[in-house]
């Protein structure tokens, strides 16, 4: 494969359509072009960003209900036009009729109620695994563009200071880090089309970013730890603010730094009590 | 007795289309919703959806592609709608064309990739705003294309099955819906470079 990958190719290969075979020459190629390896990326961003952009809509909340009660309607004549009375049947009519009624409350209660909560906690992992997979391709983004975070220093009282005016929050940042962890510097961003602050650490020779960001109303769960395409992903919640840690380092040197963040924020918050 | 038999296999019934139609619920609104621009009528659309797939549920064959079939329902319904008449009136198809070949990848656009632009620093894929009002701008055979592979990540296999079209029809307005999502891009960050400069 002397030429460039065509455009057909390149989609396929953001899409997972390749064949093995397809897969091999592509791997090979891109080892050697560095103008292909780029537009895949570029190709594999835009799909990934398309994802979320294209998430956009959700049910209004009394949907299911509606849709519950349109399908109760729908479900009862059909119904009542499957059972054939027969002369040994017409005793137990009234029974039937009964037990028809029952079986509709059933099963438009069950939809009403009990599949509400699965589709709700549906939602809910949605949403994490919507978040992780952002933050990650954020994180691969930022290590691909090979550009110098927006304010470069590792003096926590020049960063947090930098943000004064771009954010409508601010945040803490630890005094004293792990081992070998130093801050890089930090860009504005945003994660789930909210203004968040990602601040760029590096620990030995591994990169971490971590997006700071006003909480949701859900906020994110005590002990959130996800594994996404080989990065660990770490968040946390305080009273106003949430975060989430990306990485391909050891998961117990990120917990270190991310708990250092969480406290900092937690210390922040009582003393302005 | 038969009645009984009969009221067990319809709630048995109902019951298995729930366990796999109400986990797609998020995703068929999100999809009406894109296509039909309007709350009520995505809604309505959804709603259709999922009352013509209950009725039509003995006829799934269990083992195959259940998600498929319900997008296909929806996208058939949508058709047949008010927005989806509307639309089908005034937009032409000229990508049909590429289905001479059965491959599709003849009629590709030429400078799909612009390998001389260093696309990353021009485009800021951030901007969710941005790359929504891209999306609105693609005609609806772009756009259910877009939704179908990049949101909902169906395989290019089942794309042409929900679409009823080649795979390489697929792939040629996948190629072309992305293409437009860039120049759409990269136009209005241009535009927002100079309004800020």
């Amino acid at each position: 494969m002397s030429d460039h990958l065509s455009p057909a190719l390149l989609n396929s290969l953001a899409d997972g359509e390749l064949t093995p075979d397809q897969r091999a020459a592509v791997d090979k190629h891109l080892a050697e072009c560095r103008s292909c390896t780029s537009s895949a990326l570029f190709q594999s961003l835009l799909k990934s960003a398309t994802n979320k952009a294209g998430q956009r809509y959700n049910p209004p909340a009394q949907f299911l209900e509606r849709l519950a009660l349109r399908a109760g309607d729908e479900i009862a004549p059909s119904r009542s036009a499957q059972f054939r009375i027969t002369p040994w049947s017409m005793r137990g009519l009234a029974f039937a009729s009964f037990l028809v009624a029952f079986a509709l409350l059933l099963v438009i209660g069950s939809m009403a109620f009990v599949q509400r909560s699965s589709y709700r906690a549906a939602i809910d992992s949605s949403r994490y695994a919507g978040l992780v997979t952002e933050a990650c391709d954020q994180h691969i983004a930022t290590l691909a563009s090979n550009l110098p975070p927006q304010v470069i220093s590792s003096d926590r009282h020049t960063v947090k200071p930098w943000f004064q005016g771009k954010l409508p929050f601010s945040f803490n940042l630890p005094e004293n880090l792990p081992d070998d962890t130093k801050l890089e510097g930090a860009n504005l961003t945003y994660l789930g089309s909210q203004p968040a602050a990602l601040l760029l650490y590096s620990i030995g020779k591994h990169r971490v970013s971590i997006f700071v960001r006003q909480r949701t109303s859900t906020g994110i769960p005590d002990g959130f730890s996800r594994e996404h395409d080989g990065f660990r992903v770490i968040g946390f919640s305080t009273g106003e603010l949430e975060a989430v840690a990306v990485s391909d380092v050891d998961p117990i040197r990120l917990s270190a730094l991310v708990g250092m963040i969480e406290q900092s924020q937690t210390r922040a918050s009582q003393s302005t009590k | 007795m038969p009645w009984k038999r009969q009221a067990r296999e319809t709630s048995s019934q109902t019951s298995a289309f729930e366990d796999l139609a109400l986990p797609l619920l998020p995703s068929l609104y999100n999809v009406a919703s894109w296509l039909s621009r309007n709350p009520v009528d995505a809604e309505d659309l959804v709603q259709e959806t999922f009352l013509k797939a209950l009725r039509g549920f003995a006829t799934f064959e269990s083992g195959t592609n259940f998600r498929a079939w319900m997008f296909r329902i929806l996208r058939n319904t949508y058709l047949t709608s008010r927005t989806g008449l509307a639309a089908r009136s005034t937009v032409a198809l000229e990508d049909e064309l590429a289905d001479r070949n059965e491959s599709g990848l003849a009629l590709l656009p030429e400078g799909a990739i612009d390998r001389q632009t260093p696309e990353m620093s021009l485009i800021n894929l951030g901007d969710r705003a941005a790359l929504q009002a891209a999306m609105e701008k693609l005609p609806p055979p772009l756009l259910e294309v877009v939704l179908l592979c990049d949101v909902e990540e169906l395989k290019y296999r089942e794309i042409a099955t929900v679409l009823d079209i080649p795979i390489g029809t697929v792939m040629s307005r996948i190629a072309r819906a992305r293409a437009a999502l860039r120049e759409e891009l990269r136009a209005s960050n241009k535009l927002s470079r100079e309004y800020s400069a």
